[in-house]
């Protein structure tokens, strides 16, 4: 269907150290936020307006290293205007939080309304004030003379090791903003888990009445929460206008901000897991401005992070759920509950739903497909490739609902679900690594290769996710009760 | 309180009182919309109404704005004063966002294009400058306008070196050409006939003709006027032919313009990179001459006001003005044109030399920037207020945009009577837009009466979809609304947009835009005005209504969203099946606002295009808010709200101040709408203030009460 060439160049830039140092770029202003959001979030005050929160200090940042210029001079302010524009942008953005923390917390405002209005707020005013600073409305390119915050240079003999060279490339000459976002994971996950504070945040977010109870100001950990949202998505904002670009565009941010209230759900709400969700949605936007080169739609990829987002949300959702009902059987059974058996059945039960959700994607590619086949090379090359992708979708579908509905089907009908579970994964894998094999010299025997590797893997990874202790471990003990 | 005794406080003075209110703001409609006043006769009036097209209609939907009004104050009773008191605080915040915008509007008084001139009978005293490239041709002495010799004259100071230089045309031309300084005094000081083979090399891209004539590097002998003479050699047989002469130097030019000749530049704001706020100008000026500085604004859109000095050679000031007479701007017809231009008239230059004349801004006292600042935001408030109703075409406009809104809003007050913060109408109204469209572009030739209710059905059952789905993940899963919202309102753009680009979009189209939806696919105007149509629209949009109100206040269903709304575990313990009604509650909202996407793509644009809506489900919100989530009280709010959306429209087209004010208004007004505590907080600071020494605050009252958690 698509000029082989092209798949092949489009692919190799898919797997290369340039396209996962792209990630990383990508990756920093949905991470910055998303750690924001994890904060507000643990602490039981979802900040919704950390879009709007973005934009104000996008634009402070781009205002304020423009007129360090005309205050300190050009030399000077060369030097420090972008860390100017850096320290106004948060300290904006914690204002923005702050006021959000004033309306909730002190006039009982509802959080999620008065996010909404902090959004329009900042999309707003920073739109009403770049017109009255520069006359233009769409962006400020060549009416402030924005600065770029620096990038780091790694040393250079580390490009001369041979295994050591391919990371050199991914992380020389990125952004001190990547750096920044990078190590604020290790700090926010330092702050949440082994200081007081964080640990009393995570408290009040459990249970507010509990914790002021036990003398936990509650009030005031929420103001230091949403504060230090404000603080995380001020610098993303920066990044935004700052990081590679030297000017504010209008709605920049396009929804970063509201990824980012999805991407501590994708990771479990643990900052590392927000970490490797907000890398997770940094790949498919690398992704849809690679695949933009490929003749399809540019809005199919553009869709896909936001796609898994709502099925990161289920998955999310579903998983809560079924560890809730753990914890439940976890007590009703005392010492008789089987707690490696119900690990694996958790972990399979992923492993399940996210084949389904991947299945899903297939569906919505393939009603795209239909929708507008003259994005696709004509109705008659698209529609049966459609109704191929929409088939496998809708088996795979089919397949791994039963499992995801009632987990205990996992446990119970270990072979069936197996060979569901493998098949699905096998599906997936062997068209990854053929399309992995096809870039090297090993061209021909891709598919063979490919859909071999795939099957192996399929079942290593069943297997590690718990289906050894089902085949095994499990037997020697007694049948639990439905 | 006793329900009955309070229907019949209701129903009594309330009643009477609302529908006054009702009319009065239909009698005020009116008169704006049909340009009637008070003074006006009553078939002056009638045929006033009667020249508006469909003015039965007009009246019509001028009625149901009272009637909505009417439903506000009746529904919210005492809080109709609280949304009203709302939006009076944002406008006043709004007011003095413009005004904060406006503080530069006195810049418009020192800033813009200007001309300085020195009017005098005496005629220019020089003909060109340093660096100038003059040309002529010489045409013998036979011809109708004889030149047979070209002289210029020009400003020069001692020890000044110029190179001159006097060249024919073309090529290897015949005309040999022949160069003389003369200096101030008439005396020659230099003269030459042809250059030398080392300069017509030096200089070959100008001296191509061997006779060429140069003057190298003369220095000035003194200050004062010189003249350049070019003519052919007299014992030359070419005399006629075209030639050019140069006149350069590194010296910079002792004057900038002579007598008659207007000079000029901009004045522009402070704050630019090059600021301008003063101009001089030098000129040669010869004893006794009677001369008028007159510095003046040539453009008609510029109104900065003006003042000119005049310098004499020694550094004193020769004379100042600020403003310009009657009799002055009758006299420098053609150059004066307003009072502000400034001319100082009738000067007798005392001695020769170089002067200079001063032209600078006059400028702005603090109590003018302040008036300049009120009466431009006064401007800019009176288009944003009355905007709307200044002109038919723009009473069409608004009461369109308020259809939407009010579905909209109506889709947003049922989801939040349950309190579910769905943000997904925004998705919603893209699937109802596209469903209708593509079913009003395929079968234009079914016929009107069951093509547009098969349409509009079709877009309802889109949206209920589009809206069952976060339902159904957020009933039975608790996957939260909002993040998968606006998740889903991103993904229903981008298929929009993709179906659009690659399906509808007719070839060779030059922008992304489907072809027009036949007439069939349409819905019926009732009202045209030159092209701008409101539409049966307005019938649906009140069967909208009537449904949202039985279904929230007369259904078991609308029961059970309301006790949903109220407290969620009460209504499970009390048998609601909370998952199903939850999920019905979104969908519904689906289908309405998937309703209001019909209304974008078959009544106001009739074809689909690109960004249809432009994040309006969030203005929605605040239509729900203000209503209270009350569907007979959504009409008012959503007319209300679209008023200030196409105000602010008006105002950054009438008087250059950004709409985006209106959206600020729209932040403040949730804000304040949301704050429950605020009143009480206000209420407080005062009884706090008043029993200063009883301190009557509860450590207690400090503590958290839990706020809603977010489902997780």
């Amino acid at each position: 269907m698509f000029d082989t060439n092209l798949v092949q160049n489009v692919l190799e830039g898919i797997f290369s150290a340039a396209f996962l140092a792209s990630i990383l770029r990508v990756t920093t202003p949905i991470l910055l936020p998303s750690l924001g959001a994890l904060i507000s979030d643990r602490a039981g005050v979802i900040n919704i307006g950390l879009e709007g929160t973005m934009l104000v200090s996008a634009f402070t940042g781009v205002v304020f290293s423009a007129y360090s210029l005309d205050w300190f001079g050009e030399s000077t302010g060369r030097l420090i205007g972008p860390w100017v524009g850096l320290l106004m942008g948060v300290v904006l953005g914690v204002l923005m939080a702050l006021l959000l923390a004033v309306f909730h917390l002190r006039f009982r405002a509802n959080i999620i309304l008065s996010g909404i209005a902090l959004n329009i707020l900042g999309s707003a005013a920073t739109v009403a004030i770049m017109f009255e600073l520069t006359g233009d409305r769409g962006n400020t390119q060549g009416n402030l003379r924005s600065m770029r915050m620096p990038f780091i240079q790694l040393p250079d003999f580390l490009g001369d090791i041979p295994v050591v060279s391919f990371f050199f490339r991914i992380f020389d000459n990125q952004s001190v903003m990547t750096w920044i976002a990078f190590i604020a994971v290790i700090l926010v996950w330092y702050f949440l888990y082994r200081m007081p504070t964080g640990i009393h945040l995570r408290a009040v977010g459990e249970n507010p009445e509990a914790a002021a109870s036990v003398g936990i100001r509650v009030t005031r950990i929420r103001y230091l929460a949403l504060a230090l949202s404000g603080l995380l998505a001020g610098l993303g904002g920066v990044h935004m206008s700052m990081g590679y670009l030297t000017f504010f565009q209008r709605d920049m941010t396009s929804g970063r901000g509201f990824i980012a209230l999805a991407t501590p759900y994708l990771g479990g709400g643990h900052p590392v897991g927000t970490g490797l969700a907000s890398l997770v949605f940094g790949f498919f936007d690398a992704l849809s401005i690679r695949v933009g080169s490929l003749e399809i739609p540019s809005q199919l990829p553009q869709m896909l992070p936001y796609m898994a987002t709502v099925m990161a949300l289920v998955i999310y959702a579903l998983q809560s759920q079924l560890a809730a009902r753990v914890r439940t059987l976890r007590s009703a059974e005392g010492a008789g509950f089987d707690a490696a058996f119900w690990k694996a059945i958790r972990q399979l039960s992923v492993l399940h739903m996210f084949m389904a959700m991947l299945a899903v994607f297939g569906i919505i590619i393939s009603i795209g497909m239909f929708a507008a086949p003259d994005g696709f090379k004509g109705p008659e090359r698209a529609y049966p490739l459609a109704t191929i992708i929409g088939a496998i979708s809708l088996l795979l579908i089919v397949l791994n609902l039963p499992f995801m509905l009632k987990v205990e089907r996992i446990g119970a009908h270990v072979a069936r679900a197996a060979a569901v579970a493998i098949l699905s994964l096998w599906v997936y894998l062997g068209i990854l690594f053929d399309l992995m094999l096809y870039t090297t010299t090993l061209k021909d025997l891709a598919l063979i290769l490919g859909f071999g590797a795939g099957l192996v893997a399929a079942a290593a990874i069943w297997l590690a996710l718990g289906g050894y202790y089902l085949l095994t471990g499990h037997r020697r003990r007694a049948p639990v009760p439905a | 309180m006793n329900p009955r005794r309070s229907l019949a406080t209701r129903s009594g003075g309330l009643l009477v009182l609302s529908v006054l209110i009702g009319l009065l703001l239909l009698l005020a409609i009116s008169m704006r919309v049909f340009g009637i006043t008070a003074s006006m006769s009553l078939d002056e009036m009638r045929g006033a109404i009667q020249a508006a097209p469909d003015y039965g209609a007009i009246l019509l939907v001028n009625a149901l704005i009272g009637v909505s009004m009417m439903l506000m104050i009746y529904e919210l009773r005492w809080d109709a004063l609280r949304v009203i008191l709302t939006v009076a605080v944002a406008l006043v915040f709004g007011y003095l966002m413009t005004a904060f915008f406006n503080l530069d509007a006195a810049n418009r008084l020192s800033s813009g294009e200007f001309r300085v001139n020195v009017v005098s009978d005496v005629g220019p005293l020089v003909d060109i400058y340093y660096g100038d490239r003059p040309s002529g041709e010489f045409t013998g002495p036979d011809a109708d306008e004889p030149l047979t010799e070209a002289s210029y004259r020009f400003a020069g100071s001692a020890g000044d070196v110029l190179t001159i230089m006097a060249f024919a045309e073309e090529e290897d031309s015949p005309l040999d050409l022949q160069l003389t300084l003369l200096g101030p005094d008439g005396e020659a000081v230099a003269e030459n006939l042809d250059a030398s083979d080392e300069q017509r090399q030096e200089y070959r891209r100008q001296l191509e003709s061997p006779g060429d004539a140069i003057l190298e590097n003369i220095e000035l002998p003194a200050d004062g006027v010189y003249t350049i003479v070019v003519r052919p050699e007299p014992q030359s047989e070419v005399q006629v032919g075209e030639f050019n002469v140069r006149l350069d130097t590194d010296a910079p030019s002792p004057i900038d313009f002579t007598y008659n000749q207007p000079i000029g530049a901009v004045f522009n704001a402070p704050n630019v990179d090059n600021p301008l706020t003063e101009a001089s100008y030098r000129f040669l000026g010869r004893a006794d001459d009677r001369v008028s500085v007159l510095a003046y604004v040539f453009r008609s859109n510029i109104e900065v006001d003006l003042q000119v000095e005049l310098i004499g050679p020694d550094g004193s000031v020769l004379g100042q003005a600020n403003d310009s007479t009657e009799e002055q701007r009758a006299t420098f017809r053609g150059l004066l044109q307003r009072e502000t231009d400034a001319a100082l008239e009738g000067v007798r230059l005392p001695e020769d030399g170089i002067y200079t004349v001063r032209a600078r801004p006059e400028p702005v006292g603090f109590g003018t920037k302040l008036s300049e600042t009120v009466k431009a935001t006064n401007k800019a408030y009176n288009a944003f207020l009355f905007g709307p109703l200044s002109r038919l075409n723009r009473w069409v406009t608004w009461i369109k945009d308020a259809i939407t809104l009010i579905m909209l809003g109506l889709a947003i007050a049922i989801v939040f009577r349950a309190e579910q913060f769905s943000l997904g109408a925004e998705g919603q109204l893209y699937f109802g837009a596209l469903v209708s469209g593509v079913i009003g572009l395929s079968f234009g030739e079914i016929p009107k009466p069951v093509l547009v209710p098969l349409a509009l059905l079709s877009a309802a059952t889109a949206g209920f979809l589009w809206g069952l789905l976060p339902g159904a993940l957020k009933a039975y899963l608790g996957a939260n609304e909002l993040v998968s919202t606006l998740m889903l309102n991103t993904i229903a753009m981008r298929f929009y947009e993709m179906v659009l680009t690659f399906e509808l979009q007719p070839p060779n189209a030059g922008y992304t835009a489907s072809d027009w939806i036949p007439d069939n696919g349409l819905l019926a105007p009732i009202i045209d005005v030159s092209g701008d149509q409101v539409t049966i629209a307005v019938f649906i949009l009140i069967l909208i209504v009537l449904f949202a109100w039985v279904l929230i206040r007369r259904t078991p269903i609308g029961y059970e969203i309301r006790m949903i709304g109220a407290n969620i575990k009460f209504a499970n313990y009390g048998g609601v099946n909370t998952k199903r009604t939850i999920m019905l509650a979104m969908a519904i909202s689906g289908a309405v606002a998937g309703l209001a996407g019909a209304h974008l793509a078959l009544g106001i644009h009739r074809k689909l295009i690109l960004n249809i809506s432009l994040g309006m489900a969030f203005e929605g919100v605040v239509v729900a808010l203000l209503a209270r989530n009350n569907p007979l009280v959504v009409p008012f709010t959503g007319l209300l709200y679209s008023y200030l959306r196409v105000g602010a429209q008006f105002m950054e087209r009438d008087a250059n101040v950004s709409s985006e004010v209106v959206r600020i208004i729209q932040a403040v007004v949730i804000l304040l709408i949301t704050a429950e505590a605020l009143v009480t907080f206000v209420q407080r600071r005062r009884r706090v203030r008043r029993d200063r020494l009883s301190s009557d605050i509860q450590p207690s009252e400090r503590l958290m009460a839990a706020p809603p958690q977010p489902p997780a």
